[in-house]
């Protein structure tokens, strides 16, 4: 409900439309804004960019030919982005990780949220009807990105130590879910 | 409660049954009759992602082509006879080398008498042991197995959550229990 009258009031200050489309080679630039940020890939398992052509590389690779890839825009401006896997083998084809950046600019507005939201409600919606879980892996300290999970209807299901690897360090990490059969929250 | 599971152990092997001395060994294509003796067993594959195999011949296959391969994989024996498999496994991936997966299964006569949580205990130590670079060994359960939850927990394990619809099992979506221990973690 705050998130509702926070996007309201974007609006009505001529910015706050939010979508999803998928990411292109022509957004490279705007993609650098938030891939070069330190403070946007902190708890992320890469690296800043440093140069357009490994940007450039990195879309045309690993973002075009991706499952579910898509650019969160703001006023049709790409200010970050977020994806959902898919596994291939029959036993996992139920699960699908959500993984999303934001340029620091725009954090606390409530758009990761937004981008969440519709990104899940995308994937649950037909397009894949083998994925019934959408799950989120995500640091221990990272309590933002905790926040727009639990905005975003995500259940926490417990803290897995060591779990993953983070710029040469293990850390601990919470799980979060969401189901296609969870209500609307 | 483990005190209890010594004092079930002492009777057994004093009534003469195969008794108790438990081992880890690798498993090799000679031990494929006593295999097929838990792995063709449905109540024991009942929880787990494998079919019970029926045919000596995808037995051997699967010994050949899986086990005699894998990083870590061990018949688990009572007086030298194997019983059971252990496994742990090794991801190559440099971000996810630091975890491992258990795995284990017993023949449904040898449940109830703490085989499991020994060889649990014994694998993880030895994998722990071998690997420097392994730091988490994780187990996933499904949720009705409760029994298998309790091997975890004797064996020094944390339950860490229940994870919602996360895996396929016998062509049904679960909800699975997820384990861990660490190589910091204390003797328990």
């Amino acid at each position: 409900m705050e998130e509702q009258k926070q996007q309201t009031a974007h609006t009505s200050g001529g910015s706050g439309v939010i979508s999803l489309r998928p990411l292109q080679l022509s957004d490279v630039d705007d993609f650098m804004v938030w891939a070069t940020d330190p403070d946007v890939v902190r708890f992320c398992t890469w690296e800043p960019y440093t140069s357009r052509d490994d940007a450039l590389a990195y879309i045309a690779g690993t973002i075009l030919p991706h499952p579910y890839c898509r650019a969160i825009c703001l006023d049709g401006r790409p200010v970050g982005s977020l994806s959902v896997t898919r596994n291939e083998a029959a036993g996992d084809a139920c699960r699908g990780e959500l993984g999303y950046v934001l340029g620091s600019g725009y954090w606390g507005r409530g758009i990761a949220t937004e981008a969440v939201k519709m990104a899940v409600a995308e994937v649950f919606g037909g397009a894949r009807p083998e994925l019934e879980r959408v799950q989120a892996v995500v640091d221990v300290e990272n309590e933002a990105s905790q926040r727009v999970l639990e905005k975003a209807g995500f259940r926490r299901e417990g803290v897995m130590r060591k779990y993953f690897m983070l710029k040469g360090r293990t850390r601990d990490a919470v799980m979060f879910s969401r189901l296609s059969t969870d209500d609307d929250s | 409660m483990e005190e209890q599971e010594q004092e079930q152990q002492t009777p057994r092997t004093s009534g003469g049954s195969t008794g108790g001395v438990i081992s880890l060994r690798p498993l090799t294509l000679s031990d494929v009759d006593d295999f097929m003796a838990w792995a063709g067993d449905p109540d024991v594959a009942r929880f787990c992602r494998f079919e019970p195999y029926v045919s000596r011949d995808d037995a051997l296959a699967y010994i050949a082509g899986t086990i005699l391969p894998h990083p870590y994989f061990r018949a688990i024996c009572v007086d030298g006879r194997p019983v059971g498999q252990v496994s742990v496994t090794r991801n190559e991936a440099p971000a996810d080398a630091h975890r491992g997966e258990l795995g284990y299964a017993l023949a449904s006569g040898y449940w109830g008498r703490g085989i499991a949580t020994e060889a649990a205990r014994t694998a993880v130590a030895e994998a722990f042991g071998g690997r420097p670079e392994l730091e988490r060994v994780e187990a996933m359960v499904v949720v009705e197995n409760a029994a298998s939850q309790r091997v975890l927990e004797k064996a020094g394990f944390a339950r860490e959550g229940l994870l919602r619809k996360y895996q396929k099992v016998k062509g049904k979506t679960r909800d699975l229990v997820v384990f861990s221990r660490l190589s910091t973690d204390a003797d328990s």
